[in-house]
């Protein structure tokens, strides 16, 4: 036993030896300095190094890739440097912990929900500064899309992979319900009543299920805004800090009902949380109709061996649809590298703003372009010969009211608030209260949402 | 004779069917590396058409040569460092004598006890500032103390006789003498187990080193898993599959040729 | 074969000068470990201890001093609970199961048949599959619609199990794999300690015309005890920090059925930037650990038989 008590008095001594180190040496951050240490000029030959940090994988990190070797062909002065840095999580927590550094990037690319935090971190260059400078012509860009990264009439980040959520369904499946594969379901009451249709079972189980919806926080934004609702206050967190969830009113319980009670008289499918499960379903034919982004369109009709429709998300039968939020990512600039490399990234923005570069990332991976000329060019026009549904997703974006409901939701902790939802619509399908799971849904973002302007105030 | 042929009977078969059981995932894995898209979907257990295509693009995505090759020096590197200041640290605790010592062990033993998650963001925060990112001093520095390393050559250094360290003492061996003369080889098993252990451990390592590295120079090939799924666009399973058994080839061809060192080094104990 | 020695007991030098010579050889043998453990360690541990009295913005830097409040939330939140209670499922379903299994191969490949040497390879190849590859290969066999598993029941007309998405198979399949993935290693130790008893024992037993499982259970098993202590320990610790197969099969769902604690803290800290309960929950998990190494050390030490 003495050993245990000498041993612990020697491990606290050391702890609170420790503590008054740790807790000094917190005290003491928080200085901000006079003027911005930046990283020093990385230089490859001549050209100025631009470090692009983006979290592109699989098959759009092929197209990336292409996009960034043309322009580094195409010009002497800068050369990007396209490094993968995982998930849109797992980029953002480094960047998070990144300081000046001669790696420090110049450019990020970072999930639309990281919007606020983004602005809100100190280490960025507002875009609309370069734009400013350079007396860029913003109207050339798509509005549906710059809306959401502009805040009091600044463009904060450029506009990069925009998707938009669809609903995409089998064709021919309609045909052998006796459904019209032309006209695929725009109400929720059409959607129940095509999703029953559809649903085959076979004894006890189901061969094909009618509908299904991925357990993934933004298509409930998403379904939600399409109605007009908000998700929070202060006009969506757009006219000042959020402090309350309104996504629990009555637009979200639309939503949650119409799930439950599909889910209720079995033609609701569920496949969890990945991606990947819920196409495989599709392809496999046990789900007739699924939410999709509209960046994996293209690729769904490719895979497919059967005819696919790409139509508008469903809206309630009470309300008109007011159009789509956009998702996916934007680019932004950081203030961590010197003027010069910060040139070399706005270039390469401006470049990849271009109608000839946006056609290629739009054909190429199935985001909308974020310039609408590009669905001029021959590019385009050639894919949309091959896949008539991709129009849908522009006619859907182009066609969006604007308003707060569409511009999207501006908090910190849209992440944290989506997992709730996540957790509400696993919760619900267990057997939950549709209502109750919503409110605890409520109670977590709003929690979330104290914790961080608690902290914001200092 | 015929019990004993009974018995052979029940061990064969017992053996066979848990070797199937266990090595199917392996199997299954290498099968869809080589199929092509449509089998995936079809669900089939063998590719009705070979092909190769999949091991390309996985190649294509990323510098998976690269990063084995780093995986290896930073396994490598963690399995060394560990060795050696475990092997201090150990002889230490077994062999010398001084106030406090006990009581140090006990302090050494409690890191045990510290999950790594409980420090992982002040460590990266810390490693930063350093200026040790993307590099491999940031990838294995860290990892050199091991209290598990230190407790398991300890434990060995116990079964050492006294007789041998009273012998040393008579040929004039100093501490560093003796451990190295004597106590290392009569130990081989123990360092052949940690030095396995830590390897695999560091090579196993994911998190940390997607935290650490923001470019391809240090990146080990854990993460290069990572990067064969895309996330809002179809996983490519093949592709994913193949990256998947490029990655365990090598080591399951060192693991084969390794096991008979790994066995004989395991049972020389037994013989003294 | 010399007699080990009880470090307590051996004869404690007389002369100071040894033992003063001995603390310095000490000092310096222990230095760089010392330093290490201190840097890395110690030092971020107490800076947890810190982080978790307060809360933290989404940077990690501005801090509000919160007291006990972390720790507070934490004791009344269900979710909290939820992630307490499959943590210690976890590691029910997977330490003794691992131990059986691990133990039953090893005893298999321990027989002197022909090609033995074949299926000991086998069986020791988990241990060179990372955890994400293995990860990787389970998710595929585990997915809902072209995964193999559902494949195989949906050809013997029998209803498909969703095993990742099915809170109540989920933990039920991440144990699996983890399982699997760990198979490996503690095969390879046991099958080392079975080798290293000493074969004259059981050519004693023979004798006696003891069977099979007699000797299993008086001679093997408490000949292997000290390896067995170690594997259970290896395999508890494992347990506790598993992450990679989580992040990947399930990430932590469906409804935090596989919220395991560590994964909960990675949660907390990398994805919802809460520092404070993050921390908070990583001091509690630290605090059980310790307490249930001291618990194993008193106990189990004792019925472990060193030769």
């Amino acid at each position: 036993m003495t050993l245990l008590k000498k041993g612990t008095a020697v491990l606290a001594a050391g702890f609170m030896a420790m503590s008054l180190a740790a807790c000094s040496s917190n005290s003491s951050s928080g200085n901000a300095s006079e003027k911005k240490e930046v990283a020093p000029v990385e230089k490859e030959g001549d050209k100025t190094v631009v470090r692009f940090w983006h979290a592109m994988g699989g098959d759009t990190q092929k197209v990336l890739g292409d996009i960034v070797q043309d322009y580094n062909e195409s010009q002497e002065k800068y050369e990007i440097k396209a490094e993968f840095q995982g998930t849109y999580e797992e980029s953002l927590t480094k960047f998070r912990s990144t300081k000046t550094s001669k790696t420090a990037p110049a450019l990020v690319q970072s999930s639309e929900i990281t919007t606020k935090y983004m602005i809100d971190s100190g280490k960025i260059t507002p875009v609309q500064e370069w734009m400013d400078k350079d007396n860029y012509d913003t109207s050339q860009l798509e509005e549906a899309i710059t809306n959401y990264y502009t805040v009091d009439d600044k463009m904060y980040s450029m506009p990069f992979n925009s998707s938009t959520p669809v609903l995409i369904y089998n064709k021919d499946a309609f045909k052998e319900a006796g459904l019209d594969p032309e006209k695929a379901p725009r109400t929720y009451s059409e959607l129940q009543k095509a999703a029953k249709a559809l649903t085959k079972k076979e004894g006890n189980s189901t061969k094909q299920y009618g509908f299904s919806m991925l357990n993934y926080g933004w298509f409930f934004e998403e379904l939600l805004a399409t109605q007009g609702g908000l998700y929070v206050d202060q006009e969506n967190g757009r006219e000042g800090t959020a402090e309350k969830a309104k996504f629990q009113g009555k637009e979200g319980e639309r939503v949650f009902n119409l799930l439950n009670d599909m889910n209720k008289e079995g033609s609701l499918g569920n496949y969890g949380t990945n991606w990947d499960d819920i196409r495989a379903a599709f392809q496999s034919k046990q789900v007739a109709m699924y939410l999709d982004s509209s960046a994996g369109v293209r690729n769904t009709i490719d895979t497919a061996d059967f005819n696919v429709g790409v139509a508008y998300i469903p809206h309630p039968d009470e309300v008109d649809s007011e159009g789509v939020i956009i998702g996916g990512a934007s680019l932004w600039m950081t203030n961590m590298v010197s003027d010069e490399t910060q040139q070399g990234a706005w270039d390469f923005m401006k470049y990849l703003a271009t109608k000839e570069v946006q056609a290629k990332w739009h054909t190429g991976t199935g985001y909308s372009s974020i310039n609408p000329d590009a669905y001029e060019e021959e590019l385009v026009k050639e894919q949309y010969k091959k896949y008539p549904q991709l129009q849908v997703t522009v006619e859907q974006l182009q066609s969006t009211k604007k308003s707060p409901a569409t511009q999207g939701a501006l908090i910190t902790v849209l992440p944290e608030s989506r997992e709730a939802i996540v957790k509400a619509l696993e919760s619900m399908y267990e057997g939950k209260d549709p209502k109750q799971a919503l409110k605890e849904a409520a109670e977590a973002t709003e929690r979330a949402m104290k914790l961080s302007n608690r902290t914001a105030q200092k | 004779m015929k019990e004993i042929r009974s018995k052979k009977f029940i061990f064969y078969t017992l053996l066979i069917i848990s070797a199937l059981v266990i090595f199917f995932p392996i199997f299954y894995a290498i099968s869809v590396s080589f199929m092509s898209e449509g089998d995936v979907r079809a669900r089939k257990l063998w590719p009705s058409d070979f092909t190769f295509s999949n091991y390309g693009s996985a190649f294509e995505q990323m510098p998976l040569l690269h990063y084995l090759k780093n995986s290896f020096i930073v396994s490598s590197v963690v399995m060394i460092g560990q060795l050696i200041l475990s092997s201090l640290a150990a002889y230490t605790f077994a062999f010398l004598q001084f106030k406090g010592r006990n009581v140090l062990f006990f302090i050494f033993i409690s890191t045990m006890l510290i999950p790594w998650e409980a420090t992982m963001i002040p460590n990266f925060l810390m490693v930063q500032g350093l200026g040790w990112t993307n590099s491999y001093a940031g990838l294995t520095i860290p990892f050199f103390a091991t209290a598990f390393g230190i407790f398991l050559l300890r434990q060995h250094f116990l079964t050492v006789p006294y007789e041998l360290r009273e012998a040393s003492l008579i040929e004039g061996l100093g501490h560093f003498g003796f451990l190295t003369r004597v106590v290392v080889p009569y130990c081989k098993t123990s360092f052949i187990t940690l030095g396995v252990y830590s390897f695999l451990t560091t090579w196993n390592m994911y998190l940390w080193p997607l935290l650490v590295t923001s470019d391809d120079s240090a990146r080990t090939v854990q993460i290069g898993m990572k990067q064969l799924r895309s996330q809002e666009m179809a996983t490519d399973w093949g592709g994913v599959m193949a990256g998947a058994t490029i990655i365990v080839i090598p080591t399951l061809i060192l693991l084969f040729l390794g096991q008979k060192q790994l066995q004989q080094g395991l049972t020389k104990g037994a013989i003294k | 074969m010399g007699l080990a020695r009880n470090i307590n007991q051996e004869p404690k030098s007389n002369k100071t000068s040894v033992r003063k010579s001995d603390l310095k050889v000490g000092l310096l043998f222990l230095a760089p470990s010392i330093l290490l453990f201190s840097v890395f360690l110690f030092y971020p541990l107490v800076r947890t201890v810190y982080y978790s009295f307060h809360i933290t913005d989404i940077t990690g830097e501005q801090s509000v001093f919160v007291g006990m409040e972390n720790y507070l939330f934490l004791f009344q939140d269900p979710v909290f609970y939820e992630s307490l209670k499959a943590t210690f499922l976890f590691v029910l379903y997977t330490v003794p199961t691992s131990i059986g299994v691990d133990l039953f191969l090893a005893l298999l490949s321990n027989e002197k048949l022909k090609g033995i040497g074949f299926f000991r390879v086998i069986f020791s190849s988990t241990m060179g599959i990372s955890a994400a590859a293995s990860a990787v290969i389970w998710l595929f066999l585990f997915h809902p619609s072209v995964g193999f598993f559902n494949n195989v029941l949906n050809s013997l007309n029998l209803p498909v199990v969703q095993w990742l998405i099915n809170p109540d198979w989920a933990l039920l399949s991440v144990s699996i794999t983890t399982i699997w993935m760990n198979l490996g290693f503690s095969f390879l130790i046991l099958l080392g300690g079975l080798q290293n008893i000493d074969q004259t024992l059981y050519e004693s037993a023979a004798i006696d015309g003891a069977g099979y499982f007699s000797r299993l259970w008086r001679i093997t098993l408490p000949s292997l005890s000290p390896t067995l202590f170690f594997i259970t320990t290896v395999t508890l610790i494992n347990a506790f920090q598993s992450f990679g197969q989580i992040d990947i099969l399930t990430g932590g769902g469906p409804n935090d059925a596989t919220n395991l604690l560590v994964y909960s803290i990675y949660k907390e800290a990398f994805v919802n930037y809460h520092f404070g309960t993050a921390s908070a929950q990583a001091i509690i998990l630290f605090v059980f650990i310790f307490i249930l190494t001291i618990l194993q050390f008193k106990f189990a030490e004792r019925k472990v038989h060193y030769q």
